[in-house]
């Protein structure tokens, strides 16, 4: 079974160390995983932002590097849902693209739900000892349906003991670029993010989706907590 | 009402260093989200009945003109006067022409968000008619100097307990009461007797019933009813949408209304109201008009925005939206606060107007997934993005840097050069912390937050080594 | 050009509305206005039993209470017996259908008529319950003023077990059905009026009673 990984620019220019993460579960499910070298950015800032131009350019090059493969896989809820559900609406008017859209949408997963519910990855190869409480990213969870799947991985793990936060649901504040447009607020639903998950006394906060978690460490850090670590769920599931 | 969204900006920091109502915000939200939560189990099929809910709503707004005149052919036969208003002055104006014509000094409303919209209190004043609020946190705003309201269902959601007891005690110049429990006594002495010496009683409308030509009104307070018992007139307001075809679509969307909106199964007081006082009648209006409002709707219809006319006004997308949660509603500086409000205000008072508004949301899809009426709110706030692009309102600046991702993205080399130099900068930057604490790029991020920074390498660089050392 | 033609003219135009399809348009509103198909509906049992005991359970936790009698000739009893524990006044505001019982025997002085400011209690009838919700639909007329649920501090509203209906469209069928034309004034009570406004505190008896007490008549 041929996978073929979509980084993200996120985890490609922040934490590269997610995306080997990814690689290396998808391994460990048995897949063939393939890297195409030319991929960027799904182009989900540029559709959000209101540049629909921009968002047909770059849905086009993901369709053309990514097509072909039996599955694509994203360690991001959001990402995949940009190829998957709003790249059929971007190239709505193009009827051949739309075609290829569609063939592709039916085959990108996101990464926990691609381990429990396409390959059913029973053993994860990772090794983490201690107690986490996990944010569940809105898109990831609200447009795919991304709940059960990551605590069902952590579970995977005999070390590790899932501290649910208060309002796990609740948005980060993140929202891509309404975090540089609203910092303020945007900083202050992520201090309620941060107060919950803290409150819960996990030796580290985990999630799905890198932007959210940049928030939340960003956020962490500027109230003065150094200590507990910010994790992508690859990152657990994987840690030696 | 004049609009305020051009400062939302600015009305966004002023909410956050406002403690008393961060105070507040924080109470509310658990009350209303977690009612709801519990209200909704109730119902067997809740997603089942939200569909329906919406297939109403479409039914009526994919053949609105027609409704429109079944309605108006319903109402008319039993005595009511239908008349229809494009903006708030034609609103306005119809309203003192009625209060005229049947000789009115004091008109008692219930809520009715159309005339926020049309600014009438201030156009009944100034015609020498005197306007009372009789919804609680409504009459709270009246006597406030007037203040706006902060949320659709719940006004004075943004006040508390002692700033609603030092008003009273200012303006009714009563002892200083502290239990909500004599506040709202307080307020129902002083209402019963406007009630009962007022010549009109001015309501909304939740909805309008085709097959009857009656009006919908939901209420918990009874001051609906009491403004449509009582007075000689009874005028409602309301917009062309409020439209729906038959008493049972009425008792399927009263399953959602109620939960969605403060998480009741039914509201105390549902009354369906159809014409005028009839033979022998012992109370009722002797007059009833209908005022059919535009004010920015008809152009909706048919429109990539047509779904938002589907909005009952319940209130659960801003009750769950992290923005509205945060900021509250005033922020929004026009009639509709939270995500509905960040659709509707640029729709109706103009795109340039609330330029921030459509971009004020984590497009978290919270909104979406409550809403009784499955109206896609994140993707209309998306959407009017597209519209101010198109439209040429967007800074320039953030035009540019859009631009500059968009063409780095849609070149691998380009991209990976960039890549290449902005990772190492910004590890620079840090300095070997695992944050980046001073980052003038980007501003608005460094308000609360720090940067976390990057590893110091891309993946792709990392992952290319790693093909060469195999 | 009216505003109306205004209006409903751009609407018409978004609509691309044309005579052929305003026909068939109009065809299909008289269709359904005869069908008037239902939503999904919780499950009510409908057996009269059920929908007493569901009736008496949702209007508790609407904060109403619930006496039961058999028949209406105790009403007015079981009326004296509330407002004496209640230490409220033997004085009420009356339905006039409702004023033929014989209320002087069980101490209740009635005045058959709308209510005004003074009146403290007021007694209606009603024009059936939803067990659904808990609720009270009054259908207003002559004999049935819409002020007496409204103005007194309580309400008390007889029953017919009968008359119990397990959900609002089965209440506008029953309208349908036995009035024709709807009343002017249709209301839906479920329980003390009630107001969250201040800090989201529910607080009984905003501009509305302060209690609602149902007596039902289980054997009519």
């Amino acid at each position: 079974m041929r996978a073929a990984l979509f980084v993200t620019c996120l985890v490609d220019l922040m934490r590269p160390r997610i995306g080997f993460a990814a690689l290396e579960l998808l391994e460990a499910a048995g897949c063939e995983v393939v890297v195409p070298a030319t991929q960027t950015c799904c182009g989900q800032p540029a559709w959000n932002s209101g540049d629909h131009c921009a968002a047909v350019t770059l849905a086009k090059k993901v369709i053309a590097e990514f097509e072909g493969y039996d599955y694509v896989v994203a360690p991001s809820g959001s990402c995949a849902d940009h190829i998957r559900n709003e790249y059929p609406k971007i190239l709505a008017a193009e009827p051949e693209w739309l075609a290829r859209a569609v063939t592709l949408s039916g085959q990108v997963f996101e990464l926990t739900d691609f381990l429990v519910n396409v390959v059913k990855l029973e053993r994860v190869p990772g090794h983490f000892a201690g107690s986490v409480t996990y944010h569940d990213s809105c898109t990831g969870l609200r447009s795919l349906g991304i709940k059960a799947q990551p605590r069902a991985l952590l579970a995977q793990l005999p070390g590790v003991e899932l501290k649910e936060m208060r309002a796990a649901e609740d948005c980060c504040g993140f929202g891509g670029a309404f975090s540089i447009k609203f910092g303020a607020v945007s900083a202050a639903i992520a201090e309620r993010k941060c107060n919950n998950a803290v409150a819960t006394e996990a030796d580290a906060i985990v999630g799905g989706d890198l932007g959210c978690l940049l928030n939340i460490e960003g956020k962490l850090r500027r109230l003065g907590d150094d200590r507990t670590p910010v994790l992508h769920i690859a990152e657990v599931l994987t840690a030696k | 009402m004049e609009s305020r969204s051009r400062q939302f900006k600015a009305n966004t920091l002023a909410a956050l260093s406002n403690p008393g109502l961060q105070q507040n915000m924080r109470q509310a939200k658990g009350k209303f989200v977690d009612k709801r939560a519990k209200s909704i189990r109730e119902l067997d099929d809740f997603d089942g009945t939200r569909t329906a809910a919406a297939a109403i709503r479409n039914r009526v707004l994919d053949n609105l003109d027609l409704w429109l005149e079944k309605f108006e052919a319903s109402a008319s036969a039993r005595g009511a006067t239908v008349l229809w208003a494009k903006d708030a002055d034609e609103i306005c104006r119809h309203v003192v022409d009625i209060a005229r014509r049947h000789e009115v000094k004091k008109t008692v409303k219930s809520k009715s968000m159309l005339s926020e919209e049309a600014g009438l209190n201030l156009a009944l004043e100034a015609a020498g008619i005197q306007p009372v609020e009789t919804d609680l946190g409504e009459y709270i705003l009246q006597i406030n100097n007037n203040e706006a309201p902060s949320h659709i269902i719940a006004p004075v959601v943004h006040k508390s307990l002692d700033e609603v007891a030092d008003l009273f005690e200012k303006v009714h110049g009563t002892p200083r009461k502290t239990e909500i429990t004599a506040l709202t006594r307080e307020a129902r002495e002083v209402l019963r007797s406007h009630f009962l010496t007022a010549d009109m009683g001015i309501s909304g409308g939740n909805f309008l019933v085709a097959e009857t030509g009656s009006v919908a009104l939901v209420t918990n307070e009874g001051n609906g009813r009491m403004v449509t018992t009582l007075p000689r007139v009874h005028v409602v307001i309301t917009g062309i949408e409020k439209v729906i075809p038959t008493l049972e679509d009425l008792s399927t969307l009263m399953r959602l209304l109620p939960r969605s909106a403060t998480g009741q199964s039914i509201s105390n007081y549902v009354s369906v109201l159809t014409g005028t006082q009839a033979a022998g009648d012992l109370d009722g209006p002797e007059h009833l008009y209908y005022i059919l409002v535009d004010n920015g709707r008809a152009d909706l219809i048919g429109s990539e925005f047509q779904d938002m006319l589907r909005c009952i006004r319940c209130g659960a997308c801003m009750n769950h939206c992290p923005v509205y949660q945060t900021i509250g509603g005033h922020a929004y500086g026009w009639v509709y606060p939270g995500p509905m409000g960040a659709v509707l205000t640029p729709l109706y008072t103009g795109l340039e107007n609330a330029l921030d508004l459509p971009h004020a949301a984590t497009l978290c899809n919270q909104c979406g997934v409550v809403c009784p009426v499955k109206i896609p709110l994140p993707e209309l706030l998306r959407k009017l993005r597209e519209k101010q692009v198109e439209r040429g309102l967007r800074p320039q600046g953030e035009r540019r840097a859009f631009k500059f991702w968009a063409r780095l993205a849609a070149s691998p080399t380009l991209y990976a050069l960039a890549a290449w130099f902005g990772v190492r900068y910004l590890k620079q930057l840090a300095g070997g912390r695992k944050t980046i604490t001073s980052f003038s790029l980007v501003p608005e991020w460094m308000l609360g937050r720090d940067f976390p920074a990057p590893e110091g390498k891309t993946f792709r660089e990392l992952y290319a080594e790693r093909g060469e050392k195999k | 050009m009216t505003t109306r033609d205004d209006i409903l003219g751009r609407v018409r135009a978004r609509l691309n509305r044309t005579d052929a399809n305003a026909a068939t348009g109009r065809i299909a509103i008289d269709t359904l206005l005869v069908a008037r198909p239902q939503g999904p509906r919780p499950q009510v049992d409908p057996e009269k039993s059920a929908l007493v005991a569901r009736l008496i359970e949702k209007s508790l936790a609407q904060s109403s209470t619930v006496d039961r009698v058999a028949t209406l000739a105790e009403a007015p009893a079981a009326v004296a017996k509330y407002l004496r524990d209640n230490s409220l006044p033997l004085q009420a505001v009356i339905w006039p259908q409702m004023g033929q019982l014989d209320w002087l025997a069980a101490g209740v002085a009635v005045a058959a008529r709308g209510a005004v400011d003074a009146d403290l209690v007021g007694i209606t009838g009603c024009f059936c319950a939803i067990a659904e919700t808990g609720t009270l639909m009054l259908c207003g007329a002559p004999d049935a003023p819409a002020s007496v649920s409204l103005l007194p501090e309580t309400h008390i509203a007889i029953v017919p077990a009968s008359r119990i209906v397990p959900g609002m469209e089965d209440g506008f069928a029953l309208a349908r059905a036995e009035l024709g034309q709807l009343p002017r004034a249709i209301n839906f009570i479920s329980g003390p009026s009630r107001t969250g406004d201040i800090e989201q505190t529910i607080v009984l008896g905003a501009h509305g009673p302060y209690r609602v007490h149902l007596i039902l008549l289980e054997g009519q």
